[in-house]
């Protein structure tokens, strides 16, 4: 950290920085932006801004044609995110709990295994779910999807609480214990309260990790009744059946990049401690 | 830190919000009202199917209620969704509106329930000949046709003037290739690897008079393909020398429909083979501004080109089928409700609106089309010369090796890729090659 | 586990109840995650192996065949598809993790010495590749490049070998030359805040004396600095590896496999998924997961890579290294 004050030369250098930091991160997303805003003959000009600017192509995903295919997949995909999320961020904090809170044998086994199917090719999983899932009727369904989600929620929750649940001082859980709580008093009234910011974080990263999913929206869906907006992109359709539907799958990409740039803007101190020693110090 | 412990129970309050709203999308709605429901997969269009869904459920008068659920744009995709949903014997597969190609694929292991003689007879009467054979499987009517597509051949006057082709008399490819060199114009042909490929190579070995496949029936073992010919060593030079020469443009490898068609409506365009739909789109061009009514003006249509001068031209068939699937549980009503959308009326009807061209001649006859399309009589000539594309089911995975073999163009070998695309064909429907 | 803990609670429970206690209460709270991680991963690799050596497919089911290893024989035999994902997946692979890492270290060393004012504005930039869908990103690439709705060709024509004219996903090099180049993008800043993270743990006075001793900012770099975060790099680059070698996204949204570009994962998708051959794509599958577990192996045992301890949610932490 530089604590000296800043030559005008530093302070030009470091906007120059920043200036290329933005732009390296926010070009293909502005011109995603820019896309979405062209008529279709725009689209076909090449060029990087629109010429005539547009609403016609959020008008088409929200009150036009493309409204049943994007509303439905933004609702599943929503729902079952959520969903997903939360029921991994609950399994994971009990069980985060345990591995830095109590001894027992196996919870190393339990680390190794949250690491295992954090690694775990999905596209391998896939055909077996798909086989099973056609077999009970849970294809195309949305438990057919929180099910699978849960591969990906589970183990970065897990390990993201665990790291912090370590760096929780438990002492205080001790020193209510010998006030005569119980160990489960203890948990819930001294430790919640201090570990919520971590399961908070846990869950924004498990959600932007569910969110991303495309393998599994594509490959356990089929129509509108359970298929997640990634997958939905892909299965965008133009006016006619030959037309590119360009301008409606961009501001399809821009609606639903909205919540991440939001959560972004407002955590991105806790994502990025979660993302890395899962500490709430900065 | 207080602000962000609250959030979660928010999170999980909206969550069980939505559980409970899909558990209610999940029983659906309306069950309990008496009237059944049957749900029609449909492929994209302009929304006719929908409308003609309406006005079936408002002719069936509260015997059944048909609701639309939109299947993905192209057809290998439309395929594999429902190809999944079949196998894992969904009841909701009331009525699917398929791309013929696929028909063989879903009749040979019972998919779809069979069509009642009655419905076979009535629906088919004077259905053109390409679209029947599209119909059928084992010597039986699997599907019912709901509209016919072919592709002709556009061109720009201007262009053909220009390079003097008489555009009246026989056209050939080595015509339209030759003009475009000597005009120094690209010619609208669709390189990108695709469903499209497969069209086109079938069309150009159709037209010289043979077939890709020899035996549609046998198993999958036995398949064999005969494009080491001299048909399709001659469908290959086309392919070859477009690609090398650089005729179809820059942009060739993503060429699809509808590029080609920019490509054809710009200062470069001069001839096309192409489906009907681009006269629709280029009059809304027109009428939206974004074209010229010179552009329109410009443009004029014969029949899809020839291999050799003289022979007749085999055009590309398409179009939808309807299928009834095998674990509806309203079959009869499902029929009833194919018999209701097929009626020539609504094919006429559905051609005005959507510009999918009947398989009834009987909705073609019809005068008000006449007058929309003026090139309605050619389209006709045109689905009755038609070639379907093999009739197996095992038309994926022929279709996907030949795209793999004929793209991207430029890299096509007359003497060599035909052999490699049998012998690769042969070796996927043998279990020994992935795709 | 704390011994003090356990001392005072003595007095109460005899030692072995209360162990017997905490054994249980450990499983009971960790057990359900515990059961519902294998139900997801390790049910359905085993089902895959089993459907593996089968001959199955789903528009004729009734045609279900042992046939042993025989899928197993053609995916190793079908060299120029398999053997040419495998090359594909692994050169996507090396490309995009080597550029990552670089790029990743620049934008860590940046962040680690940004002045106070910018650090967030920062962390809020290049977080924002790292929230976004991986689809939405393929889709922004494909469109920058797309012949017919693009603007680099026109705003690159300049450059030697690009023209107006160049249809970037025709050929094999370009296209993965796009493909790696959004893989990058949205994958930097996670190897970009572990890094930082690791950064964080290389000890001040060790610099220092490395000044002291007149070292200049590039032997600071690599005598100090890197050797310092080995742990940390070994570790970001293992999480990387793995993630880019299972790519499917990117390749399915922008050239579905066309042009040279097909990858494992999509490999082993459009046999199952696709063409319904069940026994063929779990073969697929099954192979992927067998390299996933071997890249591991490797690190593990090979680059004495400490999982355990250095996972993307604590590889910043103290590292007890020999």
């Amino acid at each position: 950290m530089i604590k000296t004050r800043l030559t005008p030369k530093q302070k030009g250098i470091w906007a120059l920085i920043a200036v290329v930091v933005f732009i390296y991160a926010l070009f293909p997303v502005v011109a995603i932006f820019a896309n979405s805003f062209k008529t279709p003959a725009d689209v076909g000009a090449g060029t990087f801004w629109p010429q005539n600017w547009t609403w016609q192509n959020y008008e088409m995903i929200f009150v036009g044609e493309a409204q049943t295919l994007f509303l439905s997949a933004l609702r599943n995909s929503i729902g079952i995110t959520l969903i997903s999320t939360v029921i991994a961020v609950v399994l994971a904090t009990l069980c985060a709990y345990a591995i830095a809170r109590l001894d027992f044998p196996g919870k190393r086994f339990i680390l190794f295994t949250a690491l295992a199917v954090s690694i775990f090719p999905v596209i391998s999983v896939v055909t077996p779910l798909f086989n099973l899932w056609r077999s009970i009727g849970l294809y195309d369904t949305w438990l057919g999807l929180i099910i699978p989600y849960l591969s990906l929620t589970l183990p970065i929750s897990i390990w993201t609480l665990s790291a912090f649940f370590k760096q929780i001082p438990w002492e205080l859980e001790q020193a209510a214990s010998i006030d005569g709580a119980t160990q489960w008093q203890a948990f819930r009234l001294v430790i919640v309260p201090l570990a919520a910011p971590g399961v908070f974080t846990a869950a924004i990263i498990a959600f932007f990790i569910a969110w991303n999913d495309f393998v599994y929206g594509i490959s356990l869906t089929s129509t509108e009744a359970a298929r997640p907006v990634p997958a939905a992109l892909a299965f965008f359709v133009g006016d006619s059946q030959f037309e590119q539907p360009t301008g409606a799958i961009s501001a399809a990409a821009i609606v639903v990049t909205i919540p991440v740039v939001i959560l972004v803007i407002l955590f991105q101190r806790q994502i990025v401690s979660g993302l890395t020693q899962g500490a709430v110090k900065d | 830190m207080t602000e962000p412990r609250r959030i979660p129970t928010k999170l999980a309050l909206r969550g069980a919000g939505a559980a409970s709203a899909a558990m209610l999308l999940l029983t659906g709605c309306g069950a309990d009202e008496g009237t059944p429901v049957l749900t029609w997969y449909i492929n994209p269009d302009d929304g006719g199917q929908r409308v003609i869904a309406e006005q079936c459920t408002e002719e069936a008068d509260g015997e059944y209620e048909i609701r639309t659920s939109l299947l993905p744009a192209d057809a290998p995709s439309q395929r594999e969704q429902l190809a999944r949903r079949l196998a894992a014997g969904d009841s909701s597969l009331d009525i699917m509106s398929l791309d013929p190609v696929f028909v063989p694929e879903f009749a040979e292991p019972d998919f779809l329930a069979p069509v009642p003689d009655d419905v076979a007879e009535r629906t088919t009467e004077d259905t053109l000949e390409g679209s029947l054979q599209s119909a059928t499987w084992d010597d039986e009517i699997v599907s019912v046709p709901f509209w016919a597509n072919t592709q002709l051949l556009w061109y720009r006057e201007s262009v053909a003037e220009e390079a003097g082709l008489d555009m009246d008399g026989e056209v050939t490819w080595d015509d339209i290739m030759q003009a475009a060199e000597s005009t120094d114009t690209y010619l609208g042909v669709h390189g990108v690897r695709g469903e499209s490929i497969s069209v086109w190579i079938n069309a150009l070995v159709e037209s010289q008079g043979e077939s890709i496949l020899e035996d549609p029936q046998a198993p999958a073992e036995d398949v064999e393909t005969t494009l080491d010919s001299e048909a399709g060593q001659q469908a290959a030079e086309v392919f070859s020398t477009i690609g090398e020469e650089g005729l179809g443009g820059p942009g060739i490898s993503s060429m699809d429909e509808e590029q080609a068609m920019r490509l054809f409506q710009g200062d470069n365009g001069s001839f096309m083979v192409n489906w009907p739909f681009i006269w629709a789109a280029t009059n809304a061009g027109v009428e939206e501004g974004t074209l010229d009514q010179e552009v329109l003006d410009d443009i004029a249509w014969t029949q899809y080109p020839q291999m050799e001068e003289g022979t007749a031209s085999a055009p590309p068939l398409g179009g939808i089928n309807l299928g009834v699937g095998a674990d509806s549980e309203h079959p009869e009503l499902a029929y009833d409700a194919v018999e209701c959308i097929v009626s020539p009326e609504r094919q006429t009807e559905y051609f005005l609106t959507n510009g999918n061209p009947p398989s009834s001649e009987a909705a073609f006859d019809d005068p008000s089309i006449a007058e929309e399309f003026p090139m309605a009589d050619d389209i006709r000539e045109s689905i009755d010369n038609g070639a379907p594309r093999p009739q197996t089911p095992f038309y994926n995975e022929i279709s996907e090796t030949l795209q793999d073999q004929f793209s991207p163009l430029s890299g096509v070998d007359p003497e060599t890729t035909p052999g490699t695309a049998d012998e690769h064909i042969g070796e996927v429907l043998r279990g020994e090659r992935l795709l | 586990m704390s011994t003090a803990t356990t001392d005072k609670r003595a007095k109460l429970v005899t030692q072995q109840d209360r162990r017997r206690q905490e054994v249980r209460l450990g499983w009971m709270l960790a057990g359900p995650a515990f059961v519902v991680m294998l139900l997801v991963t390790a049910y359905p690799i085993a089902q895959a192996v089993y459907d593996s050596l089968f001959s199955l497919r789903l528009t004729a089911p009734d045609e279900r065949d042992f046939v042993g290893l025989q899928n197993y024989l053609t995916v190793f035999s079908s060299t120029d598809v398999f053997w040419r994902a495998m090359l594909v997946t692994i050169l996507i692979t090396v490309l995009a993790v080597a550029v990552q890492l670089v790029i990743g270290f620049a934008l860590a060393l940046l962040m680690h010495r940004a002045i106070v004012q910018l650090r967030g504005s920062l962390r809020t930039a290049i977080l924002v590749p790292y929230g976004i869908i991986t689809v939405v990103s393929a889709f922004a690439w494909y469109y920058m490049f797309d012949i017919n709705s693009g603007f680099v060709n026109r705003w690159f024509s300049w450059v030697p070998g690009i023209s107006e004219e160049m249809d970037w996903f025709a050929e094999t090099w370009s296209a993965l030359a796009v493909i790696i180049a959004s893989e990058i993008w949205k994958n930097t800043p996670f190897i970009a805040l572990l890094l930082l993270a690791g950064l964080a743990q290389v000890s001040d006075d060790l610099l220092e004396a490395a000044k002291v001793d007149g070292a200049n900012w590039w032997q600071q770099l690599t005598r100090v600095v890197i050797p310092n975060m080995k742990a940390a790099i070994m570790v970001a680059v293992l999480f990387r590896t793995l993630d880019s070698f299972r790519i499917f996204d990117n390749v399915f949204i922008m050239t579905n496999g066309d042009a040279g570009t097909e990858v494992l994962s999509l490999l082993a998708y459009r046999q199952s998924i696709m063409r319904l051959e069940i026994g063929l794509g779990s073969a697929v599958s099954v192979i992927m997961f067998v390299c996933v577990v071997l890249i591991a192996v490797v690190a593990v045992k090979g680059f004495k890579v400490n999982l355990a301890e250095g996972t993307g949610s604590n590889a910043g932490q103290k590292k007890e290294t020999k």
